[in-house]
């Protein structure tokens, strides 16, 4: 029987705070024979491999810059450590620089903060999760305390009492955001029109400065997303394009209003398949993805940064 | 308005297999344009295409073919065969029409044998009602073929010239087809190509869901003649998560020995292989 997941934060108030509790937590994990993994801004990196000395050369570092672009790769990358070495316990953590990311980006931060506490309960994982508490702001450090339900001090774990039942918050993040008036809509009504859209927001993508790679990343995930609606969603199925703060947004709305599962494509499916993996694929290509339904249809929103 | 013009779809590509098409035309050029359309979007499909036709009338489908395809690479593979009208019908009246369907059976039943998933068939019928001598007997011809195509799954356009039938007659043969075939300038945003050395696909263009069946059908047929198989993906601008889930199944699916090896794969399906993990032992990536 495998022990569950622990996903807990730690809120550091130094350098000198961070170093000594990742420290502890990555020495305690190596010394019960698990792996280590280090997710974090190369200034954490530098403190943690200070602090490890040695011991450092048991533990697999990488850059925040390569783990969480984008944000939910960070999944891919704790699922293929821990698909490495079947059956030994890992403990992880993972920080990134938040102050950098948009508010879309962030919102997205939340979901995958409280899924994880979700979809990764059964692995054998011990995940903490550093915030900096002496630079970021209290709705940031809200995340931490939301998300995590323990809290690392000391060298142990409290328990953490503002800890928010997870599926409460994935639907609490889930409204619907209509289109804006002046957005460019667009109806597909047939299979071909998927390699239309393509075309279309090619070319508008390439009028808003988005650089070449960005665009071939949007444009695949807009076929996923477009096509998960023309096959399971109702007609009639739109995609809206527009400018939303210091994001770029292709919008994918469908007729089809039941419910949709906020943990849909978190994770990708367990055992290779045909299909089910539009979803997983577009969180892994573009910035932040929205999903939610209400009486208006389905809606999937994918933003990708403006540039400048 | 033709009976069972229903049948036909806007798009060749997912034509039904067995559908009976005509085109009547008194310009020779529209039904050259109605036979190159029918015949590229055969092949664009991965479909074996035979196109029964005088040495001229090959010529110009070859040559107005050959702006959107790699004519010569179909015609080398046998996934474009021409043929003149008498190799294919005689030249004579034949004693029975069965004669004739015998003929057809064979060539239908060496389609999957050649790795193609399905025959299609351009015809120009310009000596068919001399050959049978009334167009009471090409009525009856069209009607045994229309059960001799559904039975073998072979689709087919009859290209008639009507300045060579007396009036009233096109309606009558008309009669006896699914639909009239399109003459459109589109070409299909894919081409899948058999190729013969090494066996496999070649695949050129955009692969997503409103095609992707038809790429796995012709590596399915290629895969059950020799389950070794290279897919060239040189010429490919899209391809999207279910079109490679559904080659790693293929994969998945190939007998003890066998393998598909994925050749030249664009950026594009190296970042979903990646991003999903999707793999196999019998999916090799050719570097």
């Amino acid at each position: 029987m495998t022990m569950p997941a622990t996903h807990t934060s730690l809120l550091y108030e130094s350098d000198g705070h961070y170093a000594s509790e990742a420290g502890s937590f990555i020495r305690d994990g190596l010394e019960q024979g698990h792996r280590a993994l280090v997710m974090a801004p190369p200034s954490r990196l530098e403190l943690l491999h200070a602090e490890l000395g040695g011991d450092a050369a048991g533990v697999t570092f990488v850059e925040d810059d390569v783990a969480y672009a984008p944000q939910w790769k960070v999944y891919r990358v704790l699922l293929d450590f821990a698909a490495a070495a079947p059956g030994v316990r890992s403990c992880v953590i993972a920080e990134q620089t938040l102050a950098r990311r948009s508010p879309a980006e962030l919102v997205d931060y939340r979901r995958l903060e409280s899924a994880i506490n979700v979809v990764f309960a059964e692995q054998a994982v011990d995940l903490l999760c550093p915030y900096d508490a002496g630079r970021l702001p209290s709705d940031l450090l809200d995340i931490a305390r939301h998300s995590h339900n323990g809290m690392r001090v000391g060298g142990g774990v409290s328990p953490n009492p503002t800890f928010a039942d997870p599926m409460a918050v994935l639907v609490d993040l889930s409204d619907v955001a209509p289109p804006p008036t002046d957005a460019t809509t667009l109806e597909c009504s047939s299979r071909s029109d998927v390699a239309v859209t393509r075309r279309t927001v090619r070319a508008r993508g390439a009028q808003v400065g988005l650089a070449p790679d960005l665009v071939d990343d949007l444009e695949l995930a807009v076929s996923e997303v477009l096509t998960n609606a023309l096959l399971h969603g109702s007609p009639p199925t739109l995609v809206h394009l527009y400018e939303e703060d210091d994001m770029w947004v292709c919008h994918v709305q469908d007729g089809g209003v039941l419910p949709v599962d906020p943990l849909a494509g978190v994770v990708p499916p367990t055992e290779p398949s045909d299909h089910g993996y539009g979803l997983w694929l577009s969180r892994q290509l573009v910035a932040a993805v929205d999903v939610g339904s209400d009486l208006t249809g389905t809606h999937v929103r994918l933003h990708v940064r403006m540039p400048g | 308005m033709i009976l069972g013009a229903h049948r036909v779809p806007a798009d060749l590509g997912s034509l039904d297999p067995g559908t009976h098409l005509c085109a009547l035309e008194h310009d020779a050029t529209v039904l050259d344009r109605i036979a190159a359309t029918f015949v590229g979007q055969g092949i664009a499909a991965g479909d074996q295409l035979l196109y029964v036709a005088s040495e001229a009338q090959v010529d110009g489908l070859v040559r107005r073919l050959s702006e959107h395809l790699d004519t010569g690479h179909a015609l080398a593979t046998g996934q474009l065969l021409t043929s003149s009208f008498e190799d294919v019908y005689g030249s004579s009246r034949p004693e029975h029409l069965g004669t004739v369907a015998d003929g057809f059976r064979l060539a239908a039943q060496q389609v999957q044998k050649r790795g193609f998933p399905r025959l299609r068939v351009a015809a120009r019928m310009d000596d068919l009602a001399g050959m049978l001598g009334s167009v009471d007997d090409v009525v009856a011809w069209e009607r045994m073929s229309t059960h001799l195509q559904r039975e073998l799954q072979v689709s087919s356009v009859c290209l008639y010239d009507t300045s060579r039938l007396d009036t009233g007659e096109a309606a009558t043969i008309a009669r006896e087809h699914d639909g009239l075939a399109p003459a459109v300038d589109v070409f299909p945003i894919a081409t899948f190509l058999a190729v013969d050395e090494p066996w496999g696909v070649r695949v050129t263009g955009e692969v997503d869901v409103s095609n992707r069946r038809l790429l796995h059908r012709l590596v399915l047929s290629r895969a059950a003649v020799t389950p070794r198989l290279r897919v060239d993906l040189d010429g490919v601008t899209f391809a999207d998560a279910g079109t490679v889930a559904r080659l790693r199944s293929i994969a998945a699916a190939l007998p003890e020995g066998g393998q598909l090896v994925l050749a030249r794969v664009p950026a594009v399906v190296r970042r979903i292989l990646d991003a999903t993990g999707l793999g196999h032992e019998r999916l090799r990536l050719e570097p």
